[in-house]
């Protein structure tokens, strides 16, 4: 799975701008699929730039695990968020079918590229509005606030991930700052 | 914000500090008239944009501001310590309107205003006087039926068009009012000044009710063409007689004029005098210069300033050859100028760093194509890589000389904080700037400007002693303060210095003993305690007279020298004087990196902090410090700090870094060499993450972090005196996790 399918944002220009798992009356939205842990996971294609195979990739110490580290996508330094990590789970196990989700997030006036590791991609879905229900305010095992929706589809849900809330530079970056990479080092002393 | 007012407000920006500079020049008695000219010009070069804008506020004040100068150009108002300082005063307004005009707003503020119209006031001392001294002088002076004047304000600069009317006798009759052309005329410029002459009014007896008696001499100022100006006038056309002077037009041009118009020429030169299309001086040397030639009888005594306006009539015939040489001489230097300044492209900043990008890049992928060709064993193919790497390489640094500026600049503002400065503390002191044509990124320039601008004030607040103690000590009586840069290896040095007092040492010593940053019975030489004063916590508690500034502790100056990647350290001799030495990178965009590998990641170690590479003796202590030839080295374990898996090595290696005069070792398992690398900023995620400078990508396209060496041993320290955290040794105070402890300690 080398450099695989390109996903542009082909979606009616009514769309484009607002935010991208808007839940508008009339129509429906795409969503790009995943899975994680064998669950299945969608995020609003607005928001996804491309999708690459994992690799290359360079930890970045001092930081929390969710935060798997750095890669090189043509030229610009992009960083790679364990988004199983990033649900307090375990830290994703990585197989042939593990691929990185580069995604466009947007927070007040600046555009940051973030990648998201997911075990699988599936698929880009069209879901109608109408089969998007409401987020169950417990039992997902996810903060709240990640979940924008549950989406119906085979008669399955799959969860409609808020990918500003799940990626919010903000929230993370002060995760990272508060993360105990001061005191945790007994072996300097001897 | 469009950009044509984006485009006004950069230039004037520039042209504020030329104006700032030509004033400071012009203070110390260099008043060259190239350099009152040039300051003039670039008033009405700022004037002129704010036009074009349509900024009615900075149009305005800039326009009192170029008449005064002009006068000033002219001869006719000597140049004074008052009038620079008051000129200085309306450069900073000039730029605080700017500023209100960047904020956007339609107005300025109030608090604003208010300095401008006391600025205004002070101008006006400068302003009408003199012209009405020249009408006065004169004694003949017909009193002026009307003049009307324009809210810019009484004297005019020669830029204005000029326009003599004299509106035919049947005008009236023939239904069209006078006034109504004037006021058409306003749709197309503003009449600065207008001057009504009613010279051919006839007795009251003899008048006509219905005839047209009226004359206009008109200041106008306009973007329009002469020909528009003409059909302003074309109902009339026939009936009156109409002379349009452009802007600039030669002295000779007006007097020619003079002689054309019916009106006594007296009256006239004086009228074009008082209307600021002449100054008196102008109207005077091109008088004079007409008389020489024909005027036997003339022999410039006394009367020589008023007795020109009578040799018009002498000299009518005269050829004015001088007048029209230094014209047109003047015409050629202004457009030898123009080329000149032509020759320079003005760049957005953003373009040229998106280029810079795009070269690092290129440098990225040539280094990779290069690795794979070696890899490839074919001769022809590297022989061809390594055409390519070394041509991109001067792209790379070609591209760079693009971002590079002349520091000269920076240091020409320093003239007005030190010469503001020392009237204020009523010190004599002197800038010496040196070295100003040295270039360095403009990204550095930019950030170099606080901590320049603290150094200077503290050398001249605390630095240069008053004058009675330099009397005392032999000094000469007005203190230098010198600003000098050059290229050493690689890096920019700047240095800022004094001939004052010099640091006094045992103070500082004592102080510091005080605040527990060394030991009681430290041995220091006078440089290691004298440099005591870049610490944290040293200086701003308590102000200290000959260091301290301005509630900012030289901590701070460090911390921004540092962000640079640079250093600074100061030398002194009590007594003689202090001087600052700042080293800098000459570029932030690139580093010369040391590679070094723990387990499967690769990390870049600033060149600039390495000192040398040792291998490593397994200690059976435990304890993190080796011997380095008698020197107790303390270091860090890369594979550790990092959490970094894997088998340890047999050999590990140590990279003994230097910072702020310490030295400390880096445990890595390989030695990579040396890199010289595009850095790459790791993202708002990461912002809070210390030890880590930003990241670089390798000839192989990994990414590989920069180890940022002054954060990375402050953490380790930090962390460390938390484990052991009621620590007493070295009888300095706990809980105060800051960097500089591990780096103070003197090697006792």
């Amino acid at each position: 799975m080398s450099s695989i399918l390109q996903v542009r944002q082909a979606v009616p220009a009514v769309l484009a701008g607002s935010q991208p798992v808007v839940r508008d009356d009339a129509g429906s939205l795409q969503y790009l699929t995943f899975s994680l842990n064998s669950e299945m996971f969608a995020v609003g294609i607005l928001n996804v730039k491309e999708i690459i195979e994992y690799g290359g990739l360079t930890q970045v110490p001092m930081m929390p695990a969710f935060i798997r580290g750095v890669i090189n996508l043509r030229g610009a330094v992009v960083p790679v968020i364990d988004l199983s990590a990033r649900f307090a789970n375990e830290t994703t196990r990585i197989s042939k079918r593990t691929c990185i989700v580069i995604m466009e997030v947007v927070e007040g006036e600046v555009r940051h590229d973030i990648g998201i590791m997911v075990d699988m991609v599936s698929e880009v879905l069209e879901i109608p509005a109408a089969d998007i229900e409401p987020p169950p305010s417990f039992g997902a095992r996810i903060r709240a606030d990640f979940i924008d929706g549950m989406g119906k589809v085979a008669g399955k849900f799959v969860i409609l991930l808020n990918i500003a809330k799940v990626l919010s530079t903000e929230e993370i970056s002060t995760l990272a700052a508060v993360y105990p990479g001061d005191a945790r080092n007994p072996h300097l002393d001897g | 914000m469009d950009e044509l007012t984006a485009t006004f407000i950069d230039e004037s920006r520039t042209l504020l500090a030329a104006m700032e500079g030509g004033l400071l020049q012009l203070e110390q008695a260099d008043a060259g008239d190239d350099n009152v000219g040039g300051i003039f010009r670039a008033a009405h070069t700022i004037k002129g944009g704010a036009g074009v804008i349509e900024c009615r506020f900075i149009e305005a004040f800039t326009h009192i501001v170029e008449n005064v100068l002009d006068r000033v150009r002219a001869g006719d108002i000597p140049v004074s310590p008052g009038l620079v300082s008051v000129m200085l005063a309306c450069c900073d307004h000039i730029g605080a309107l700017l500023g209100v005009l960047v904020a956007g707003q339609p107005a300025p503020p109030q608090e604003v205003a208010a300095e401008g119209d006391a600025l205004r006031a002070q101008l006006g001392q400068w302003g009408d006087d003199d012209g009405q001294a020249a009408d006065c002088a004169d004694g003949s002076t017909v009193p002026l039926s009307e003049a009307v004047t324009a809210s810019g304000g009484g004297v005019v600069s020669s830029d204005a068009w000029h326009i003599s009317v004299r509106f035919g006798t049947d005008v009236l009759r023939m239904g069209m009012d006078p006034l109504s052309f004037l006021r058409y005329l306003t749709t197309l410029g503003e009449i600065v000044t207008i001057e009504t002459l009613a010279d051919a009014m006839p007795d009251a007896a003899e008048m006509d009710a219905e005839s047209c008696y009226l004359g206009f001499e008109i200041r106008f100022q306009t973007r329009a063409g002469k020909a528009e100006i003409e059909r302003v006038f074309d109902f009339c056309r026939d009936d009156c007689a109409l002379h349009i002077l452009p802007p600039q037009s030669k002295c000779s041009d007006y007097l020619q004029l003079i002689q054309e118009l019916p009106e006594d020429a007296m009256r006239l030169g004086e009228i074009l005098v008082r209307i600021g299309a002449l100054t008196q001086a102008e109207l005077d040397a091109g008088l004079a210069a007409q008389a020489q030639p024909t005027s036997v009888e003339f022999d410039g005594d006394e009367s020589g300033a008023r007795a020109p306006l009578g040799e018009i009539l002498v000299g009518q015939q005269a050829v004015r050859q001088e007048v029209v040489d230094a014209a047109v001489l003047k015409q050629a230097t202004v457009k030898d100028r123009k080329i000149a300044e032509s020759r320079m492209v003005r760049i957005q900043a953003d373009k040229l760093d998106q280029l810079i990008d795009l070269v690092g890049e290129l440098v990225i992928s040539g280094a990779s194509t290069h690795l794979f060709a070696q890899r490839s064993g074919l001769s022809e193919l590297m022989e061809s890589t390594s055409v390519l790497s070394r041509l991109v390489e001067s792209i790379r640094d070609a591209a760079l000389q693009l971002r590079m500026v002349q520091i000269g600049e920076t240091f020409n503002r320093f003239n007005r904080v030190v010469r503001d400065a020392s009237r204020e503390l009523g010190k004599d002191i002197r800038l010496a700037i040196t070295g100003g044509d040295t270039e360095l990124d403009k990204s550095v320039v930019e950030k170099l400007g606080d901590p320049l601008m603290h150094l200077v004030r503290n050398a001249v607040d605390h630095g240069i002693e008053p004058a009675a103690v330099r009397a005392e000590r032999g000094k000469p009586h007005q203190g230098t303060v010198r600003l000098n840069a050059y290229h050493d290896s690689g890096s920019i040095v700047i240095e800022v210095g004094d001939d004052g007092g010099g640091l006094a040492i045992e103070r500082i010593r004592a102080k510091a003993i005080a605040r527990g940053l060394i030991a009681e019975d430290a041995v220091m030489s006078g440089a290691e305690i004298s440099n005591l004063i870049f610490e944290a916590g040293f200086s701003t508690a308590e102000q200290v007279t000959n260091l301290s500034g301005r509630g900012v502790g030289m901590d701070v100056v460090r911390r921004d020298i540092q962000a640079l990647r640079g250093t600074i350290e100061v030398r002194s001799t009590e007594g003689v004087g202090a001087a600052f030495c700042i080293r800098l990178p000459l570029t932030l965009a690139i580093i010369d990196g040391f590679l070094v590998g723990v387990g499967s990641a690769t990390y870049v170690v600033p060149l600039d902090s390495v000192v040398e590479c040792i291998e490593l003796q397994e200690t059976t202590t435990g304890r993190n410090y080796l011997n380095l030839r008698g020197e107790v080295l303390p270091f860090v374990r890369l594979r550790e700090m990092f959490e970094i898996g894997g088998d340890v090595p047999a050999r590990q290696n140590v990279v003994v870094v230097q910072h702020a005069g310490q030295k400390a070792g880096l445990v890595v398992d390989r030695l990579l060499g040396e890199f010289q690398t595009v850095i790459k900023p790791l993202g708002a995620l990461f912002q809070h993450l210390r030890g880590i400078g930003g990241s670089t990508i390798l000839g192989s396209g990994e990414v590989a972090l920069i180890l940022d060496v002054p954060a990375l041993l402050a953490l380790v320290t930090s962390a460390e005196e938390k484990l052991v955290s009621p620590a007493p040794s070295r009888g300095r105070p706990s809980g105060t996790p800051d960097s500089q402890h591990l780096i103070l300690q003197p090697s006792e």
